[in-house]
């Protein structure tokens, strides 16, 4: 019943979309299809997928393959603030059979500074021009965290040598919908790393409107796309977590879907890179995992076209969605547990940093991991 | 007077001054730093490899080698395995190639009045970030090397799997980018004959040649390359001639008042570096052959960097057969990292060019880190007196379209230059 509500709410918001007028004639999302040899059969295989991924019943697929079709109806602006386009990087490899990449071939990206051909006064102009005339009406996607205050010189862009933080603001002004792509973004990044030195903030900080996180370091190419296709279905905000994360991808923790968490649960670790533990898939917790730690959906969708994940390479997982997560997750290679470390905050120890991790579940998880796994274990002495 | 500006990816500020209609001199300014360095300061040494490959999304594998490398290089005994080196190199040379496609596709081909074609930009590189992601887990920002070697123990399927992006990319370059076997576009010598086969590369060259571009770009001729491995020798070129014998220590950064980047010389002089430089230092054939026709040209550049696909493919071919899955994938050091101090750097080719990284260690933490990065050397911003390599390519140009394209036959990117 709940769900047939939802069908036919989503159903009319794709109707109402569709009577808004195409941005470019030219393109059709079936003929583009058959222009790249897919089949409208791969085309709603591909469609099933992201059903799935934004945790909605089989029987909106259909829906789903509708918003897909309709993405070319909102214009989307992308800017990028300080970063290493890491995000952009991850939305470029989006899958092959390149449906994905089809779909973002076929959005109307008015802004991008790495992929669009224009650049100085034109590339400016271009920015301008989109935001007045699709005023109120366009996707702002933002990647990068933002020098702020007193520093924010420390970006500036463009012709008119505006700061980033200027340009953010005013496009976050008229924009639909405002989404922070990656943790640069959604909570500052490496760049926000202690010191801070540019004071480097979240696009959160800055505006007044609500921003919805989708933090990653960088975020699946999935998580990216599936954003898009959200507010495509849904024309409102998504459920979101206490960092402004979308449930639908940031409503577990790594450790809860991870291919390893039969081994946690049986006790079994690696202790040391390369030993028989490694090479027969051991929980990788010892070696420095923050998978207990971390909401994300990656041990799901995974990487580069679902080929792998940092776990399944046999490196733990660092808590690159969770806020600082160079700062608060200690060490890489050494567990978070209730080791001593020398952390930025003064060598206090992960319990002195941990209330500020994760959703208040961390506790839950320490007493789980005290149980299975003996810390003073870890390493053995060395010379 | 100084005409205002055309803005490269990420952002950099070029302001051209004219003289009799021409460029007589050519100002660059990087505008935004993040000041990395400062960050890594007083971090634990291990930490350095989850924040380098952040320094760029678009060459952060490189700057992940050069991390780990840099590290080990701390050590005085460390043992790697050669499976644990040949695994490295194989990424490092899957993230070159797939920049190379998407510098061509996506920069170089508007540039030239083509049309852009995003798909053919990401269709091969999607295949080479999966390349790397079988190893590493995921891309771009893998952990997967650490200090004594890999992480991920592969198994005869990851093999398969490797071969067969391998093939397809292959067959990308054959459908697409030049219309012969890629093993013999690999092997080439000769420009001329690469002129007569079909294909994106050879349209774009024959184009140079039809508008009588060829004698744009044209800068110092001097080239260097510091990143050793199976396929890359360093060295030093001027012109033809070639010095093996070089020392990071004489590369040198100095502050711009202009500018958030840094320049780099080598014994106070601006080099080139990058696949023209790699090309010149290994005296390829092929690349020989447009030097001695066009000079250090934007011919020869793009054609350096578009026939390296070809080149890595081949090696990394061979560089898979000849791997052990027997040897281990990582040796675990003998001392622990928190009980030393000692100093180290790296070098890596990445693929715009040289990467080096210098470390500093006192008990495990890092007392200091300098990262000099490609786009450093090409994009140095030097006086009248002694320029910049890039900005002296660009002189003598009638307009900023032209020097627009010449620039970027550098592929500069100022998201690491500004790290
Ligand atoms: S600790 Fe990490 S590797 Fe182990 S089960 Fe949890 S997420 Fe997986
Ligand atoms: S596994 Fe962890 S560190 Fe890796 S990408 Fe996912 S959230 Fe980030």
């Amino acid at each position: 019943m709940e769900n047939k509500a939802l069908f036919e709410k989503l159903s009319s918001r794709l109707d109402e979309l569709s009577n808004l007028p195409k941005l470019d004639d030219e393109k059709s999302i079936s003929r583009l299809i058959e222009e790249k040899g897919f089949s409208r059969r791969e085309f709603m295989g591909w469609a099933g997928a992201m059903t799935s991924m934004l945790m909605l019943p089989a029987s909106f697929t259909p829906l789903v393959a509708k918003a897909a079709e309709m993405a070319d109806r909102l214009p989307l602006v992308w800017l990028h603030m300080a970063e290493c386009t890491g995000c952009s990087e991850s939305l470029l490899r989006t899958a092959t059979p390149s449906i994905d990449s089809l779909i973002f071939d076929y959005i109307s990206l008015e802004y991008h500074e790495t992929i669009m051909s224009a650049a100085g006064w034109q590339a400016e102009h271009n920015l301008e021009s989109a935001m007045e005339r699709y005023k109120g009406k366009y996707i702002l996607m933002v990647e990068g965290g933002i020098p702020h205050g007193e520093s924010d010189f420390y970006l500036t862009i463009g012709a008119h040598g505006k700061t980033g933080e200027k340009i953010a603001r005013e496009a976050s002004e008229n924009a639909a919908a405002i989404f922070a792509i990656g943790t640069c973004s959604s909570f500052g990044g490496v760049q926000a790393a202690y010191p801070n030195p540019t004071n480097a903030t979240a696009l959160s900080n800055i505006t007044n409107k609500s921003v919805i996180n989708v933090p990653g370091c960088p975020p699946s190419e999935s998580n990216i796309v599936g954003t898009l296709l959200h507010f495509i279905l849904y024309g409102t905000l998504p459920a979101l977590d206490a960092y402004n994360r979308p449930k639908w991808a940031y409503g577990l923790r790594i450790h809860d879907a991870c291919e390893r968490r039969g081994r946690f649960d049986a006790g079994e670790f690696v202790e040391q890179f390369g030993d028989d533990g490694a090479k027969n898939g051991y929980c990788l917790y010892k070696v420095g995992c923050k998978g207990p730690y971390t909401f994300n959906n990656c041990s799901k969708q995974r990487f580069n076209q679902g080929t792998s994940w940092p776990v399944q390479a046999g490196h733990g997982c660092m808590g690159c969605s969770e806020p600082d997560f160079w700062d608060k997750m200690g060490i890489v290679h050494e567990p978070l547990g209730n080791r001593l470390y020398h952390t930025v905050f003064g060598g206090l120890g992960s319990d002195a940093t941990a209330d500020k991790i994760g959703v208040g579940i961390l506790t839950v998880t320490a007493v789980g991991i005290a149980a299975h796994a003996a810390i003073s274990l870890i390493k053995k002495p060395k010379e | 007077m100084i005409k205002l500006i055309e803005k490269i990816e990420g952002e950099a500020k070029l302001n051209f001054n004219f003289k009799d209609n021409k460029i007589d001199f050519v100002d660059i300014e990087f505008m935004s730093t993040r000041n990395i360095e400062n960050i890594l300061k007083g971090k634990s040494a291990f930490d350095a490899l989850v924040i380098n490959p952040r320094v760029c999304g678009i060459c952060g594998h490189a700057h992940l080698i050069a991390t780990v490398e840099a590290l080990e290089s701390c050590y005085d005994n460390l043992q790697i395995s050669n499976k644990a080196k040949s695994l490295r190199e194989l990424t490092l040379n899957f993230e070159l190639i797939q920049n190379h496609f998407k510098w061509f596709y996506l920069t170089m081909m508007p540039l030239f009045g083509h049309k852009q074609e995003v798909l053919k930009a990401t269709y091969p590189s999607q295949l080479m970030g999966k390349a790397i992601a079988l190893f590493g887990g995921q891309y771009p920002h893998t952990s997967y090397a650490v200090v004594g070697g890999v992480v991920c123990d592969i198994t005869e399927m990851d093999i398969i799997k490797l071969q067969h992006y391998i093939e397809q990319t292959v067959k990308f370059v054959e459908d697409n980018l030049i219309k012969m076997e890629s093993e013999s576009f690999s092997t080439c010598k000769s420009v001329d004959n690469i002129l007569k086969y079909e294909g994106d590369l050879p349209d774009i060259l024959r184009q140079i040649k039809k508008e009588e571009l060829l004698a744009y770009g044209k800068s110092y001729g001097r080239f260097i390359s510091f990143g050793e491995n199976s396929y890359f020798k360093k060295g030093k070129s001027l012109k033809t001639r070639v010095n093996n014998n070089i020392f990071i220590e004489h590369a040198k950064e100095s502050e711009t008042a202009t500018s958030f980047a840094k320049n780099v010389s080598y014994k106070d002089k601006y080099y080139e570096v990058g696949p023209l430089a790699r090309a010149m230092v290994n005296k390829n054939k092929l690349i020989l052959d447009a030097h001695r026709k066009y000079g250090d040209s934007i011919f020869s550049r793009i054609l350096a960097r578009v026939s390296e696909i070809s080149q890595l493919l081949k090696h990394s071919k061979k560089l898979i057969q000849k791997l052990d899955l027997n040897e281990p994938s990582y040796i675990e050091p003998c001392i622990d990292i928190k009980q030393f101090s000692s100093s180290g750097y790296s070098a890596v080719e990445a693929a715009r060019g040289t990467l080096i990284h210098k470390v500093e260690l006192e008990n495990g933490f890092i007392k200091n880190y300098e990262i000099i990065t490609p786009t450093q050397w090409n994009l140095s911003g030097g006086t009248r007196e002694k320029q910049g390599v890039s900005q002296k390519a660009m002189i003598g140009l009638y307009d900023i379209k032209m020097a627009e394209l010449v620039f970027k036959t550098f592929d500069v990117c100022s998201v690491c230059t500004t790290h």
